[in-house]
């Protein structure tokens, strides 16, 4: 249940003694509006994914990746129209979670959506979905700030789909800057 | 024409017509098919010898028909084509029981009969006289255009309103796995021309009201980003490219801003931006989705739909005060507000045991009413005179295709743009 992943977040914060969020208010919606970058141009601009804190993976962390069976499994599902965390999942953030923190990484968290409903919605739903592993990550250690989202909503997903088999496409992918 | 026609009946969610000569608001529909102009269009006399002239009654006719507000009459028995009021015989056609008969006869004129003229009216049968009739001269290779701006004219004169038959229409065609294009085409899928090639996906086209530009989300740069595309020159400028996804582009009425959506914040927040890039600001910031930003005609509210309540529904916002009202209610959840010319209708999806529909809501009695049956109909828009509407639908093959369908329910007509899958489509602006 996603109330009590937040307890435990809420809880893990509190005694890992290190935080960049305000545990009264962990989606920053009291913090100063920020000061946004706005890049207008024609395409010049400089991808802004991965250029958050945390660091690239280099080569032998590739290679710790490449090797680590239980970091094979990026992908945490979801249900319909659910942006909840299964407990199913927990091992996969967690997995993900302590490799993070050995290697200080720089992460993004893509969230996908299955392709009923409107693209614009849906990408607003896989982005609620990658949030919500975000915060998983974050709950155990991870520093906010090393983690972006990004939605791809239903545009990766199969447009044929039906039924069980629309499960795959409601999904959060963890991926690391450097691979 | 028949006063009674025009007048209000008792149906709940519809607003009533006014006999002015200002824009037609509303059209009630009663009994179904009572309430279509049957009108027959003859084939035009081609004194001019080009084949393709042959089909403007074609064109005319479709368009008619599309609109859901006449009935075109079946005239493959009929030998006589009169081509104006003299040569009618006004009892064989009252007999069709057609109210109104289009004719006309096209000459070549100019310099070595380069140009057209086609000199058309409109023939009101049972009143036994001519209500309209009209020169139009051009090139023989704008036969289409000629006789959209027929049918424009003979929709004008006969409810009121401004027809929609010259404008066109913005979809996002997904050619090959990594082949996606953005299309402009006439408003019936004719003359489709790419205006943006990609490998990746492309959605929420937007025309601006002023008809100059096209906003549009993409994902070249892998993760959605806004850009602004200049429609004569082809040129575009980054709208946005902020942290996080970057989508729903909403022109607001003047042309001057849009609404936009960004993640910056983690979840998906409504913020409007001028057009230039500068001056952005943000409308609400909450725990929840906001997104589908849809502007009220008057630039006062914005309609975007939420997932406060539990379930995505549409709520507005003031854009001075930030006060938020929901305004759907029915169904499981409801998706992709925008609202008609008039401000009156608002149009959205419905989805109801997991079926998505377009539907529409009077915003002065709430009553809701489903134009279409799903399940996986998408991309609703107006059309830019609020009395069709546009769509993307999957049919058996469950390849997306688009197709209108008229505000009165009357009329679901497929656009043929070809057979590949369509991602989302919009409808332009009516040109000065």
């Amino acid at each position: 249940m996603k109330n009590s992943l937040l307890l435990a977040s809420l809880l893990a914060v509190l005694a890992a003694g290190c935080s960049t969020t305000d545990i009264n208010d962990p989606m920053g919606l009291n913090a100063p509006f920020p000061e946004l970058e706005s890049r207008t141009g024609d395409g010049s601009e400089v991808d802004l994914i991965g250029s958050s804190q945390g660091k690239e993976l280099n080569q032998s962390a590739l290679d710790e990746l490449a090797a680590a069976a239980e970091l094979a499994d990026r992908s945490v599902y979801f249900d319909y129209d659910s942006f909840a965390i299964k407990s199913d999942f927990e091992g996969v953030i967690s997995n993900h979670a302590t490799f993070i923190n050995k290697h200080d990484a720089a992460v993004v968290v893509y969230g996908n959506a299955d392709y009923r409903g409107s693209h614009e919605y849906n990408l607003a739903l896989g982005q609620k979905r990658a949030v919500a592993v975000k915060q998983a990550l974050e709950a155990l250690g991870v520093n906010g700030s090393a983690i972006e989202t990004i939605s791809f909503g239903e545009e990766h997903a199969n447009q044929t789909c039906t039924g069980s088999t629309c499960g795959q496409d409601r999904r959060a992918d963890i991926g690391y800057v450097g691979e | 024409m028949k006063q009674s026609f025009w007048k209000c009946f008792f149906l709940i969610w519809l607003v009533c017509i006014s006999n002015a000569s200002h824009a037609l608001e509303v059209i009630e529909i009663l009994g179904g098919k009572a309430s279509q102009i049957p009108v027959a269009v003859i084939p035009f006399k081609d004194n001019n010898a080009q084949k393709s002239m042959q089909l403007m009654h074609e064109v005319i006719t479709n368009d008619l028909n599309r609109s859901g507000l006449f009935s075109s009459i079946d005239i493959s028995g009929v030998s006589d084509y009169p081509i104006d009021e003299r040569e009618v015989n006004f009892s064989n056609w009252a007999a069709l029981q057609s109210q109104f008969i289009v004719v006309g006869k096209i000459d070549a004129i100019g310099r070595s009969n380069s140009q057209m003229q086609v000199t058309w009216s409109l023939i009101d049968i049972y009143k036994e006289k001519t209500v309209l009739s009209v020169a139009i001269k051009g090139q023989p290779s704008q036969y289409r255009v000629i006789a959209h701006r027929i049918a424009d004219t003979i929709y004008e004169k006969l409810t009121g309103s401004k027809g929609v038959f010259d404008t066109n229409i913005a979809f996002v065609k997904k050619l090959g796995k990594e082949k996606y294009s953005l299309f402009i085409a006439d408003y019936d899928g004719h003359n489709p021309r790419a205006i943006v090639n990609s490998r990746y996906s492309i959605i929420s086209p937007r025309w601006s009201p002023n008809g100059k530009k096209i906003a549009y989300v993409s994902f070249e740069k892998k993760k959605p980003v806004i850009y602004v595309q200049d429609i004569e020159t082809g040129k575009r400028t980054l709208l946005a490219n902020f942290r996080g996804n970057n989508s729903a582009p909403a022109w607001s009425p003047d042309s001057k801003k849009l609404a936009i959506v960004l993640t910056y914040s983690a979840n998906s927040q409504i913020y409007t931006i001028d057009a230039d890039g500068k001056n952005i600001k943000q409308l609400m910031r909450t725990r929840s989705i906001n997104t589908e930003p849809a502007w009220s005609p008057n630039g006062k509210e914005i309609y975007f739909s939420s997932d406060r309540a539990g379930s995505a529904q549409i709520y507005k916002v003031d854009v001075d005060t930030n006060e938020v009202v929901r305004v759907t209610f029915e169904g499981n959840n409801n998706v992709s507000p925008s609202l008609s010319p008039d401000g009156k209708l608002l149009l959205f999806l419905n989805q109801d045991n997991g079926s998505y529909r377009v539907a529409i809501q009077n915003l002065l009695s709430n009553q809701m009413l489903k134009l279409t049956n799903g399940p996986d109909d998408e991309s609703p828009i107006f059309s830019p005179n609020g009395h069709m509407v546009l769509f993307t639908y999957k049919d058996y093959g469950k390849v997306s295709k688009i197709g209108t369908v008229s505000i009165n329910g009357l009329k679901m007509t497929p656009i043929d743009v070809g057979s590949e899958t369509i991602l989302e489509s919009t409808w332009g602006p009516l040109s000065d």
